[in-house]
């Protein structure tokens, strides 16, 4: 009989390091101390809505923003599996990590892959200083998951760059450093070619970043148009025409990582916590169990793509199956948790009560399957990855 | 006709006697579609085999709807048996865990009650009572009986023949029979009293082969969805350039390697023991329990018409998967035991204890 069609897609076992298991007690122990301080609230989504910049500069001090990157860069010369261990705390925790998110999940690694010598000592300390803050520059008006069709573009100057067009969906462009912008630079037939990414000072003459509220009334979001907006050479990051590479390289850092599934874990943490104030029923125990079950399972899927990655690997069909079972969970969790203990969501309730909780993870929630790449597409990439391993 | 019997003349037809290629390329070929051979049978690992690749080998079972017991054998009769140090006889076994079963010691006179509170030497015991849907029964050497004796937990062997055995069979057709026991006597030798934790371990290795076998025929579901979805044509392109069918197969492939991953979790904590063991293992059988569903009917409605058919093999695995899924405890038995010792506080620490 032929091999499991499912066995290309591996997922490696993970024994996390000695180290590792060191780093969680850490953690916990600067998490209590930030308790005690008042800005660790549980809330759900923490990595797009928790903005705390003095909690990104403590965290950074002990060395867990950036830690991936390498001692001579300022970074902490972790592996990554030791960088999971510090997020999936923080992200159950409910800590406020949006600050520096971008910066320390994608920006820096970028960075320290296609900068030049000259970017990577600008930035990098400065990353894992918990001193500067990225947006991601990518989406517009009319290229959302046909992201090849991005109509910015940027055009040869004397000493540079000049850039010209509008990303949409820009989160934190108000408050962030710098955004890196995939730009198209040159018109080549194929869609792939002829795109650049750059890094974008977000308060350099010609940026105008204009809100875009969410539904629930916060700025999380931007407009960021580029109107003329002078780049030096310096500023291109890889190589001009190589954007789309760069770009999809990344994704299964996007991808897999335990903000994926966690978004709403503090949610059930509070439906917990209301449990413990009376006899629970079976069925109320049985659907937390099921809940549980998933989330441990979808757990060790995502700590196998880690696994992956640092081993080197390029594990892109993993990391979408993640994607999508892990923010499907993360909407599910929300709605079941409504149904094992009917509240009424109250946007108004004492902040950090369950009904105000409710309300703020049920309103965030369709965009857990939207973020960083549809799912109706990632469903697509599974679909055709196993097929072309058969 | 190729069939695997166990003594009953239920028909058993192995895997990859199916060939719905030729179905489709030629009109008459429905009598050869059931009519060609192949090996279903996987190699049953040794006795010491470690945790990690009898669970490959019980998946693989699964997968391949292997007509025997060998998840029970593998995976729970023989360590079971081993852990009680008693032989470990040779060929196919099985497993029954009796807490309702009537148990006393045949000679409780002969045998005084010693200082700490057992009784004496003599273990000899009488036994009456119905062992419900034990797995393969009749095609067992020898059944392994946890049970409950007046002064604690006992594990003891009884042959098949020293029953009244109803037949019986699962969704599958899988041989479930009942064993009744009238005051049957079993041999001190082939008894022994064990810990309570012994007891939970049964429960725990029995759940934990079960997902394995889930986790199997999940995976054969995938093999033979994506291979159907690539060959067959409809309106002049595979039905796999649908998008519509595109998100469904994703869907049944997410599901397969979420229980997968489930029952990988597993493997180190079975061998560790203590709530570790336990957390894993409720939730493997719970995800495995709780997944079967969407991924049956998914590869259900993927296949159409012919994958309710005997023509198609695809019913080995979704028969399997819908008994599997209430044997040895469903998702209502072992969600609520998981979620049970769960607090706000203990809820992450509980879920990152391994790794």
């Amino acid at each position: 009989m032929s091999p499991s069609t499912l066995s290309p897609i591996a997922f490696p076992d993970v024994a996390l390091p000695e180290s590792a298991r060191r780093l969680r007690t850490e953690v916990r122990a600067f998490l209590d101390e930030e308790h005690a301080r008042g800005t660790v609230l549980g809330r759900p989504d923490s990595w797009l809505a928790g903005w705390d910049p003095d909690f990104s500069r403590r965290l950074a001090e002990r060395g867990w923003v950036g830690m991936a990157l390498p001692t001579e860069y300022g970074g902490a010369g972790r592996g990554f599996l030791e960088r999971y261990v510090v997020i999936e705390e923080l992200l159950a925790a409910g800590a406020p990590v949006s600050a520096h998110w971008v910066s320390d999940r994608q920006a820096g690694p970028s960075i320290l892959q296609h900068g030049t010598e000259e970017q990577r000592r600008f930035f990098l300390p400065r990353i894992a200083a918990g001193q500067c803050f990225f947006s991601i520059g990518m989406s517009e008006k009319n290229s959302g998951s046909d992201l090849a069709s991005v109509a910015t573009r940027a055009e040869r100057t004397a000493d540079g760059w000049r850039l010209t067009g509008t990303k949409m969906w820009t989160g934190g462009a108000h408050v962030n450093d710098y955004a890196i912008v995939l730009a198209r630079t040159d018109e080549a037939e194929d869609k792939h070619a002829g795109l650049s990414q750059f890094v974008v000072d977000l308060r350099a003459p010609g940026v105008r970043i204009e809100p875009i509220h969410l539904m629930s009334g916060e700025h999380r979001f931007n407009a960021v148009h580029l109107e003329g907006v002078d780049v030096p050479d310096g500023m291109l990051l890889g190589r001009p025409g190589d954007g789309w590479k760069q770009v999809t390289g990344e994704l299964a850092f996007e991808r897999s990582g335990p903000e994926r599934y966690l978004s709403t874990f503090p949610l059930l943490a509070s439906l917990l916590r209301e449990l413990e104030q009376r006899p629970a029923t079976a069925e109320q125990l049985t659907q937390v169990g099921i809940l549980t079950a998933r989330l441990h399972s979808i757990r060790r899927l995502s700590l196998g793509v880690a696994a992956a990655l640092d081993a080197g690997a390029s594990p892109d069909i993993q990391a979408a199956l993640v994607k999508d079972l892990g923010t499907r969970l993360e909407g599910t969790l929300t709605d079941t948790v409504r149904s094992i203990l009917p509240t009424p969501a109250d946007p108004h309730a004492t902040p950090g009560t369950h009904p105000e909780l409710l309300a703020f993870a049920q309103l965030h929630s369709p965009g857990y399957t939207l973020r960083g790449g549809t799912n109706e597409i990632l469903r697509g990439i599974i679909t055709r990855g196993l097929e072309q391993h058969r | 006709m190729n069939t695997h019997t166990i003594d009953t003349g239920a028909p058993v037809v192995p895997a990859d006697a199916y060939d719905t290629a030729t179905f489709y390329a030629d009109a008459d070929s429905i009598a050869t579609v059931t009519n060609t051979t192949a090996s279903d049978t996987v190699a049953l690992p040794s006795p010491d085999a470690a945790t990690a690749e009898l669970l490959a080998a019980v998946k693989e079972a699964g997968r391949r709807a292997v007509p025997g017991p060998f998840a029970e054998t593998a995976l729970v009769a023989r360590p079971l048996l081993h852990r009680a140090h008693l032989p470990v006889p040779d060929g196919p076994l099985s497993y029954a865990i009796a807490p309702e079963l009537t148990v006393r010691y045949a000679h409780p006179a002969a045998s005084a009650v010693g200082s700490a509170g057992c009784s004496g030497e003599d273990n000899t015991l009488l036994v009456t009572g119905a062992l419900r849907r034990v797995p393969w029964a009749r095609a067992a050497t020898a059944v392994v009986v946890l049970a409950t004796a007046p002064f604690g937990p006992v594990l003891f062997t009884l042959t098949p023949d020293q029953a009244a055995l109803t037949p019986g069979a699962n969704l599958a057709g899988e041989p479930r029979d009942d064993l009744h026991l009238a005051a049957l006597e079993i041999p001190a030798s082939h008894v022994r009293r064990i810990s309570p934790e012994l007891l939970d371990e049964a429960r725990l290795r029995a759940a934990l082969a079960r997902s394995a076998l889930i986790a199997g025929a999940a995976e054969r579901c995938v093999d033979l969805t994506v291979a159907h979805t690539t060959a067959r044509t409809q309106f002049g392109r595979p039905l796999s350039r649908f998008q519509a069918v595109k998100q469904e197969e994703a869907r049944l492939i997410e599901e397969a390697a979420l229980v997968r991953a489930a029952v990988q979790a597993a493997a180190v904590p079975l061998d560790t023991g203590g709530t570790a063991a336990y957390f894993a293992i409720a939730a493997a059988k719970t995800q495995a329990s709780a997944s079967a569903a969407e991924i049956a009917r998914i590869a259900h409605q993927l296949h159409g018409a012919i994958g309710i058919t005997q023509l198609n093999p695809l019913h080995l695995a979704t028969t399997r998967l819908w008994s599997w899924r209430d044997e040895d405890g469903d998702e209502t038995y072992w969600a609520p035991r998981l979620a049970r010792p769960l607090t706000a506080t203990t809820l992450w620490p509980t879920l990152t204890t391994t790794p």
